[in-house]
């Protein structure tokens, strides 16, 4: 007896051992169909009495392991069934001389044998046969559970007759002695008439008969017999005897204590329990019918007690069996009783829960020997030490057991490995070393586990699987090693995992797949999420220029959606929405977007990532991925993941998609916490135009000051002050949608300078016309670019103006001869050199041009797309006027501008006004000239004075640069002061005097005949807004003798017809008033009316200046009248 | 003296483990690992009765051939283990005790510095040398 039975319990001792084997060729399917129809009447009740019998069926048993039956009866093979096919009659003699022979081998125990006969029909099939029966195939056997039953029956018979045989053999009758095996040659030539033999037989077949009322079904029975076969055997230390005795009487105290059985659902070696007469067996079990007596009657409560007396409790059970294994002990030869005791108790132990016991029985197992065993039995005995572990809750030993069984399997000795076998234990051992295969549990942290064994577990899981010849399974585990305990393995290791990693993708490349084991474990998926790690995923917005803006009027209703209130204190969204929330910015469909993630190498190696892209949801997206190299140990190492959306919608960014080392994973973030996102929702809204822009100018190379608004592009360029320049703007659309609407606007940016007129002027018209512009197609647009800027300051001018000798108003410098240029006062240091560098710095001009264009699809939802455009203008100064003044002109209704002209560029240059003559102008020379300006009128021109003496402004010619002519100059005028800007205006009321039906005007003369009246008339012109008058004027008429001396006395020369003082009523704002009068001249010559004017309203008779009236001065020429015929 | 030291964290991993011969440590990893059944067991079954003053030390958790294996928890469930040759039968069980007292008293200092986080293992270079002291001297 070597082989121990792992799977016996202590129920096991009442059962009777039914052998079914197949003669001859059975099929195995076919075998197996018929042994578990047979298994299944594994209890059977006894038609007299009220008894069960309980049947273990073997289809292998060793004839050794028989021969101790009479130690232990439920050891012992009493039924054969022998299934065999016999094809045809002539077989048949054949088929029973083998069955015979069968039935020799367990021939001395037998209490009865069947063979059940398939296939064979006819004559042979005929006859009736208690211990034949003939079935025509396997498919057509109805009654083989009959047949079983009735054999069971039959042994019954036997068992009982032997019971009572045995049992009242109490007559001075010799008994035999029953020994096991290995005592038999210890006895020979013993002294049987000794007492001590006596009472050794005795106690021998007490136990004996013990073991057959077990098995009879006669519980209480067995139990007496057992105490008193336990007194007999312990008085004569017969210790092996003593321990089978006590071990029965434990058996028998399971049986009665557990009904339910300790072998545990989980062996599954009854397969009948799953059937419908399995369950009555069960049922049987727990409601044990009172058949203890020996004839079978119900037992009264008398029995009851006796029972309960003789039963041992359960701590009795365990004490019990603690002895029986101790003198089992002492037995080398039984060490297989010894083992089987073990796991007999250890399975009652389980049930009672106590674990500390149990594991000490199984720490005896475990040292128990049996001698040479072979390596499958090694592989048995340590799965089933690791099962009974399981079985009591310890886990970790279970595993351990269950580990050593599977290198077991696979030991060098072995010829050939059972690597399957051995994944198999493997996979087993999981649970015992806290370890799932689902990277998911890892991801918590919270449990880490023992990271020593688990990772030696997962290299034997590894190791095993390649030599399975899965290298599908490798891949996996060993991602699955790499992702959970990357931070527990040493740089060595790490190289070493991640080659060998290398080594079985390039055979089996590893996805993202379940795998599913023949067994149907599933293996899911192990992303790699920490190769490399990412740390934070940013969704980035479009570039400046390609950014969508949503139109004005339809961003309302997107703010109201959110809450009814314009404002709440009360923050709507949780912490835990982030994730979801939706990013501000948006995406275009069609354009290409971009994800930064923050990523960093954990690997002491440089770590190659190919195919890194995005995993996204809601939009249909086509992924760029891209491969990136990171060194090893990076730090956080920035990586742009871009896409193109091809629909509309929300787009959420579920994850990425790597590939290292030959293991494509896809990393979903809600399975990183780690990871930190500022949202990965952002909507997607319907495709629109791309505008690229290219000018005429050079790309700017420093970028505007203001940088608040970051610009698409930039140009700048250098301009004198005044000049003009013509910037050419090309749009190209490369997009993919028409252009279909295109407006320009500009800002200048900032700036503290005074700008003075457009900066920037263009006309769109044109460039709007060629819209919708196709794809491809492109728009150039013009723009003027004007610099006109203040180089002098401001308060510098005034100043000169005050101090200037000429004064500007009231003097009336009537002659152009007049005005020579005196030399500019040299006190003022215009020319010297540290006002030369105030005037020449550069001033800076900044203006941004936006180009707001839209079409397509997005333009329906009301989108449209910006691009900046930067000018940057550097202007150097060029002429300006350092002085401004203005002298009255010979005629009243023009002056002359003086212009105080100074040259700051280092470059000869050549001004020219209107109809001027050219003014050649060296560096920093500074020049005066007038220029002759009519005088406009102030009301009937609001603008600005700039705009009404831009024509006076001098044109610039430069010479070395460009030879282009300049701009107009308007610089300096804008401070004019108001004294200055009077005498330029016309005067508030303006008088016109008509001499001779022609008007008069200073340079005008007016000519008359001598002896003729001249008809003068004096025509008041109110300009004002106020009424003026009434006004008294009088004409004194005088003779300028050209050397200072003004004749007034010319009473005897000029006459007046009529008065020669008008007056003038009040003249309501915008009329006029004329009078009417007449001169008559006496003599010829050149004769000057001045006109006075005296203010009537309060009979004051104020004078009052003649420039508020501009009051012309009237130069008549009297002339010799002709000689007419009549005189 | 001890073969092998072993600090295991609440959540049954190793915070600290070292043992004398060296090239063998899986070993005493897979013995060390086996016995927390035995512990558990014990604190299951202990602590139902009288959770407050239970005895820390657990005594012999189970002999293998070659080893004893000796256990004591924490009231915070951290757990020691400490194996020791089975050959050497001059030691007691009061020994065993005061290494687990010293252990201990160790422990509490390393979780007493500031800097150290718990659940992290133990790094601590008074605590190493206080265990290499209770150890086997390699030879």
């Amino acid at each position: 007896m070597s082989i121990p039975d792992y799977m016996q319990c202590a129920e096991d001792h009442q059962t009777v051992l039914v052998v079914v084997q197949p003669v001859g060729i059975v099929p195995e399917d076919e075998f197996f169909r018929i042994y578990k129809r047979i298994t299944s009447v594994a209890q059977v009740s006894i038609r007299d009495s009220q008894r069960n019998l309980y049947i273990r069926y073997r289809h292998h048993y060793l004839p050794e392991n028989n021969e101790w039956g009479d130690f232990q009866t439920h050891r012992k093979v009493v039924g054969l069934i022998s299934v065999t096919t016999c094809g045809s009659a002539k077989e048949w003699p054949q088929t029973s001389d083998r069955f015979h022979c069968q039935k020799d081998v367990f021939g001395a125990t037998l209490y009865d044998s069947r063979l059940l006969v398939f296939g064979l029909q006819g004559e042979i099939a005929e006859q009736q046969r208690t211990d034949v029966a003939f079935y025509p195939s396997y498919d057509d056997c109805p009654d083989v559970e009959k047949r079983v039953e009735d054999f069971v029956e039959s042994i019954f018979i036997v068992l009982e007759s032997k019971r009572l045989d045995r049992a009242t053999d109490k007559s001075g009758d010799k008994i035999p002695l029953l020994c096991v095996p290995f005592e038999k040659k210890d006895f020979v030539g013993l002294d049987t008439d000794s007492r001590h033999y006596k009472k050794r037989c005795q106690g021998r077949m007490r136990k004996h008969v013990g073991d057959l009322c077990l098995q009879a079904g006669m519980l209480q029975d067995a139990l007496v017999h057992y105490h008193m076969a336990v007194e007999l055997l312990r008085s004569v230390n017969d210790f092996l005897w003593l321990g089978a005795a006590l071990e029965g009487l434990c058996s028998a105290s399971v049986i009665f204590h557990y009904p339910g059985g300790t072998a545990g659902k989980a062996s599954g070696r009854e397969p009948s329990l799953a059937h419908g007469q399995g369950q009555a067996a069960d049922a049987g079990k727990r409601h044990r019918p009172g058949a203890l007596t020996a004839n079978g009657i119900s037992a009264d409560t008398s029995s009851e007690i006796g029972r309960a007396k003789n039963c041992l409790g359960p701590e009795d059970i365990i004490e019990k069996y603690k002895e029986a294994i101790s003198y089992y002990g002492k037995y080398k030869n039984a060490g297989v009783i010894e083992l089987e005791a073990c796991v007999k108790a250890v399975r009652v132990l389980a049930i009672q829960k106590r674990a500390m016991e149990a594991s000490e029985f199984l720490q005896n197992a475990v040292y128990i020997n049996l001698g040479q065993l072979s390596e499958e039995e090694k592989i048995q005995r340590y799965s089933i030490l690791s099962e009974l572990y399981h079985l009591i809750g310890f886990h970790r030993k279970s595993a351990f057991f269950k580990r050593v069984a599977a290198m077991q399997c696979v030991a060098p000795t072995i010829p050939e490995p059972g690597w399957r076998a051995c994944y198999k234990l493997l996979l087993e051992t999981l649970s015992g070393y806290s370890l799932c295969l689902d990277p998911k549990d890892f991801s918590k942290g919270s449990h880490r586990g023992w990271a020593a064994v688990q990772v030696r577990l997962l290299h034997e899981l590894v190791y095993a699987s390649r030599r399975m010849g899965n290298p599908g399974l490798s891949v996996r585990h060993l991602s699955f090693l790499l992702q959970t305990m990357l931070d527990l393995l040493s740089d060595q290791e790490k190289k070493e995992v991640t080659q060998s990693l290398e080594n079985y993708t390039s055979k089996c490349p590893g996805g993202m797949e379940v795998l599913t084991l023949p067994d149907g474990l599933k293996l899911p998926p192990v992303p790699l999420s920490k190769l490399p790690i990412v740390r934070s995923v940013k969704l980035l917005d479009l570039p400046v220029s390609l950014r969508p803006h949503k139109q004005k009027g339809l961003l309302e209703n997107n703010m109201s959606s959110k809450s009814p209130f314009i404002y709440s204190p009360i923050i709507m969204h949780t912490r835990g929405e982030e994730r979801t929330k939706k990013i501000e910015f948006r995406w275009v469909q069609g354009d290409v977007c971009e994800v930064q993630l923050m990523v960093y190498n954990p690997m002491p190696f440089e770590l190659r990532v190919e195919h890194m892209g995005l995993l996204t949801s809601g939009v249909e997206f086509e992924a760029l991925p891209a491969a990136l190299s990171l060194p090893a140990e990076s730090g956080l190492y920035p990586v742009t993941l871009v896409g193109v959306p091809r629909t509309a919608g929300n787009i959420n960014i579920s994850g990425y998609h790597t590939s290292v080392f030959g293991v494509t994973s896809d990393c979903l973030l809600d399975g990183l916490p780690s990871v930190r996102t500022s949202g990965c929702v952002v909507e997607v809204i319907p495709s629109l135009p791309r505008l690229q822009l290219s000018t005429s100018l050079p790309r700017s190379a420093h970028p505007l000051r203001p940088s608040k608004e970051e610009l698409s592009s930039s140009v700048s360029v250098q301009l004198f002050n005044g000049e003009t320049q013509q910037l050419t703007i090309t749009l190209e659309n490369i997009g993919s949608e028409d252009l279909e609407t295109l407006e320009v606007t500009s800002k200048t940016c900032n700036t503290k300078e005074k700008l003075f007129g457009e900066f920037l002027s263009w006309d769109l018209e044109e460039a709007v016309s060629q819209l919708p512009l196709k794809p491809g197609q492109s728009v150039t647009l013009t723009v003027n670019v004007k610099v006109r800027l203040d180089f002098s300051g401001g308060e510098n001018l005034l100043q000169d103006l005050n101090d200037d000798g000429i004064s500007v108003t009231g003097l009336p410098i009537s002659s152009p001869l007049r005005q020579v240029l005196k030399p500019r006062a040299e006190t003022k240091p215009l020319g010297s050199e540290s006002s030369k560098t105030d005037y020449n710095h550069v001033k800076t001009l900044e203006a941004v041009m936006t180009f707001k264009y839209s079409g397509g699809a997005g333009k329906m939802e009301g989108y449209y797309r910006d691009l900046s455009l930067g000018v940057h203008v550097d202007v150097e100064p060029s002429v300006f006027f350092t002085r401004v003044s203005t002298l009255p002109a010979t005629r009243t209704r023009q002056c002359h501008l003086l212009l105080d002209v100074f040259n700051s560029t280092e470059h000869e240059l050549m001004v020219s006004a209107n109809n001027n003559q050219d003014l050649v102008l060296h560096p920093s020379e500074c020049q005066r000239m007038a220029i002759q300006v009519a005088k406009f009128d102030f009301h009937t021109l609001p603008q600005p004075d700039q705009e009404a003496v831009r024509y006076t402004n001098p044109k610039l010619l430069e010479e070395e640069r460009l030879h282009a002519q300049a701009s107009m100059i308007s610089s300096t005028l804008g401070s004019l002061s108001v004294s200055l800007s009077l005498s330029l205006s016309l005067c508030s009321s303006s008088l016109d005097v008509v001499v001779n039906g022609k008007p008069c005007d200073c340079d005008i003369i007016a000519d008359c005949k001598v002896g003729d009246a001249v008809p003068l008339e004096v025509k008041l012109t109110n300009r004002s807004k106020n009424a003026v008058g009434p006004f008294a004027l009088t004409v004194v008429p005088f003779q300028d003798y050209q050397n200072g001396v003004q004749n007034y006395d010319l009473q005897d020369a000029v006459t007046f017809i009529g008065s020669n003082t008008f007056y003038i009523d009040m003249v309501k704002p915008t009329e006029n008033s004329a009078c009417m009068g007449a001169l008559l001249f006496l003599y010829t010559g050149d004769f000057y009316l001045n006109i006075k004017f005296q203010d009537d309203s309060a009979g004051q008779g104020k004078e009052l200046p003649p420039s508020w009236f501009g009051l012309p001065s009237v130069h008549i020429k009297a002339l010799e009248a002709p000689i007419e015929a009549g005189a | 003296m001890a073969v092998c030291i072993a600090v295991i964290a609440k959540e049954n991993y190793p915070l600290y483990i070292r043992s004398v011969p060296v090239q063998n440590e899986l070993k005493f990893h897979y013995t060390v690992h086996t016995s927390l059944d035995v512990v558990e067991e014990k604190i299951s079954a202990v602590g139902k009765a009288m959770a407050d003053q239970r005895e820390l030390y657990l005594g012999l958790l189970y002999p293998t051939e070659d080893y004893k294996v000796y256990g004591y928890v924490t009231n915070s469930k951290v757990k020691f283990v400490i194996v020791a040759d089975s050959s050497n039968t001059s030691l007691r069980d009061n020994e065993i005790r005061s290494m687990f007292r010293k252990l201990h008293n160790s422990f509490t200092d390393v979780m007493c510095n500031p800097f150290y986080n718990p659940g992290d293992t133990i790094q601590s270079k008074a605590f190493d040398s206080m265990v290499s002291a209770m150890m086997v001297q390699a030879s």
